[in-house]
């Protein structure tokens, strides 16, 4: 054997496990799901049906309804994200004391298991006996209790705020790590010439986090528009529907209707959706665009 | 050599031995996975009933899965598409039946005694049937009716020993019982289908009908008296103002809790709903009473739930579960399921035990039990229809009900679809 055929021997050696791992965590699982899409299925009768389940999903009204829901929770918990991790990133960059312990108390929202975190905020938004209607009639924010999951707008602005609450950190943690990476002789050279607290954040910060930013903006977006755990507790998709995002559709046509085709026709249309924006915002941070670090 | 070979055949005889020995001695061990092991009321009793049952049968074990009721059923669901099933279980027969996880138990019966065989109705049996095959056991059910906080009512002035018969009767009440932070009822249409069996009560009690016989076409709203119901039972909500807050996310944990603490001054439910009240708020043992549900025709009927228990379709030792769910549906644990965690036997054997009459209020709600229809409706889709698109079908009028006509007939029209389409 040649020396080369020897090395590429031992690479593959090296690259192998990695390469079974991957299938069996990655590639059988997508496959699968692709497969149960391809069949109508009842429990455990099975048939192959075509893309029957895809026809199903895309004539549904349910679908395009949980596909509108999603892109706005996803877009003002995003938003919400980007923007309020950016403001507390910033503030603890420069705040010199009680640093540690900022951080911590601020990360903990995110060390919370979603579903317990949402659990908690359940009880608290309660109507009759909820801590947040009990706090705000008391400082006389409001006369009668609040239904807060009760009617569409407020489980709607309820279940972003709850995301928010814990998608926040991770985006601050980045940014954060973002933020300290700027050389400090940037900020130096600008006050010298004059540039106030505002033109050395929008000349100075904002273009050196430009691509930290839409990376992390393209991981949020992929992470929250696949969210079910938050809305699955607290709401389950109601009142009437009105935070049924895609997740929660397809995990009530599974579980609820035992429609297990459909669902994952349901998911692999989610995975699509998921890859296209993950696809634009890889197209918008290539080198050439000038926005690589 | 010879010694060699005689001492390793001696060895592998010998391994071989232990393992058979052990494999012998190995309990088998089953899982019994039902809505209701995680409500404390029911505790003491399922513990006692594992525990003699193991006691009296040395070589099987059975091991409760506590879940959640909300997660009950997903988590069979996953367990039987991964043929894991736990062996014993009690789900929607109709539904699990049709989706293949479960196993027929018609051979089980047919081998036990005439008498055994006929501590059940045929109509009870009959509601644990799918396509003529028995799937279930019925264990336990139980009869809707209306439960009244006794200080309430006569703190309005109104006698508990007079509770309302007619729905006009009942809003007369409910303005008395409504005022000072507390509301007459709870309209419920919460995510659960506690949501459906509340409203169907509602519409049976004014004549109407929710589905055609043969449950091929819904007629929420075609039948005249079933959307008179629906339009007055949420109006309670609405524009009436005499039931609590937030229907939309009031289900049977909500209605239960506003209850104990003295916010609603009735509920509809069934006497379980008494033992859960009396579990969150000591102080309200002995001061709730029951009353057939108003109703706005003769004989009206209620609801009777039914909860049977089966076998799964993957479970290796079907005749070890028959077994014990045979020792669980025996008189003596029907009695204490009904004493302690107050659900009702579904035996007929019972209906004369001493025990059973020796509590006024179960006595009562036998009573009430006898003009009722069996839950859950006998469909495959039920579980589906009955905590999806009905349920979002009252939220939605609860939400806008000047829509309520418009709502129904759509949900008529979503639910006749995929009847048909089964």
């Amino acid at each position: 054997m040649r020396q080369w055929q020897r090395r590429r021997l031992v690479g593959y050696a090296f690259v192998g496990p990695v390469f079974l791992f991957l299938c069996a965590v990655v590639v059988f699982p997508l496959s699968h799901a692709f497969w149960i899409s391809l069949h109508r299925t009842r429990g455990l009768a099975t048939r192959f049906s075509g893309t029957d389940n895809y026809h199903r999903a895309l004539t549904d009204e349910a679908f395009w309804h949980a596909l509108g829901v999603s892109v706005q929770f996803t877009g003002a918990c995003v938003a919400l994200h980007m923007l309020i991790g950016l403001c507390l990133a910033l503030l603890l960059n420069e705040i010199r004391f009680a640093k540690t312990a900022l951080r911590v108390a601020f990360l903990t929202p995110w060390m919370v298991a979603p579903a317990v975190g949402a659990t908690i905020w359940l009880w608290l938004l309660e109507p009759q006996f909820g801590v947040v209607n009990y706090l705000l009639g008391a400082i006389g924010v409001i006369d009668t209790p609040l239904a807060w999951l009760g009617t569409p707008k407020l489980a709607f602005m309820s279940v972003v705020a709850v995301d928010v609450w814990r998608g926040v950190p991770f985006v601050m943690l980045l940014i954060l790590a973002g933020l300290q990476t700027i050389p400090r002789d940037q900020y130096e050279a600008a006050s010298i010439d004059g540039a106030g607290p505002w033109q050395r954040f929008r000349y100075i910060t904002l273009p050196n986090l430009r691509y930290l930013l839409v990376v992390a903006s393209t991981l949020d977006i992929i992470n929250t528009i696949r969210h079910y755990d938050i809305i699955g507790v607290m709401t389950a998709g109601g009142p009437a529907g009105a935070t049924e995002v895609l997740p929660v559709l397809l995990y009530n046509t599974a579980f609820r209707g035992n429609r297990f085709g459909e669902a994952a026709a349901i998911g692999v249309l989610l995975l699509l959706i998921v890859l296209a924006f993950a696809i634009f915002h890889i197209r918008l941070t290539r080198p050439e665009h000038g926005s690589a670090p | 050599m010879r010694t060699t070979q005689t001492l390793a055949a001696l060895a592998t005889a010998t391994l071989c031995a232990a393992i058979g020995t052990a494999t012998a001695q190995q309990p088998i061990v089953m899982q019994w996975q039902t809505a209701n092991l995680t409500e404390k009321q029911y505790e003491p009793v399922w513990k006692a009933t594992i525990a003699e049952f193991e006691a009296a049968n040395p070589g099987i074990k059975v091991e409760p899965v506590l879940v959640a009721r909300k997660d009950h059923w997903t988590k069979f669901v996953a367990a039987a598409l991964a043929k894991q099933a736990p062996c014993i279980v009690s789900v929607d027969v109709a539904t699990a039946a049709y989706n293949g996880y479960l196993m027929p138990l018609d051979k089980f019966i047919q081998a036990e005694s005439a008498e055994f065989r006929g501590a059940w109705s045929p109509d009870m049996l009959s509601a644990a049937k799918w396509k003529g095959k028995l799937y279930g056991l019925p264990i336990w059910g139980g009869t809707y009716a209306e439960i009244y906080n006794r200080d309430l009512v006569t703190k309005a002035g109104l006698d508990p020993a007079n509770p309302p018969k007619t729905w006009a009767e009942y809003l007369a009440w409910s303005k008395k019982l409504t005022g000072n932070g507390v509301w007459a009822t709870a309209v419920l249409g919460g995510k659960t289908d506690t949501t459906t069996r509340v409203l169907l009560t509602w519409i049976w009690s004014n004549g109407g009908e929710a589905f055609n016989a043969d449950m091929t076409e819904a007629t929420f709203a075609k039948n005249p008296k079933s959307l008179e119901a629906i339009k007055f039972y949420l109006g309670l909500a609405g524009k009436q103002g005499l039931a609590a807050p937030a229907p939309t996310t009031t289900n049977y944990l909500e209605q239960t809790n506003l209850f104990a603490q003295g916010k609603i001054a009735t509920m509809r439910n069934a006497y379980w709903a008494v033992a859960k009240v009396n579990e969150d708020n000591p102080a309200m043992k002995g001061n709730t009473f029951v009353a057939p549900i108003p109703a706005n025709v003769a004989n009206a009927p209620t609801m009777s739930t039914m909860t049977a228990s089966s076998i799964s379709a993957s479970c290796p030792h079907p005749e070890a579960a028959w077994k014990f769910i045979k020792f669980d549906a025996d008189k003596k644990w029907s009695v204490e399921r009904a004493r302690v965690a107050n659900w009702m036997p579904l035996r007929n054997d019972l209906a004369n035990d001493p025990q059973v009459k020796a509590d006024p209020m179960l006595a009562q709600f036998v009573q009430i039990g006898t003009r009722a229809r069996s839950y859950p409706l006998p469909s495959p889709i039920w579980a589906e229809i009955a905590a999806g698109d009905i349920v979002d079908a009252v939220q939605r009028a609860l939400l806008q009900p000047e829509k309520t006509e418009e709502i129904f007939r759509d949900l008529d029209a979503r639910l006749t679809k995929k009847l048909r389409d089964v």
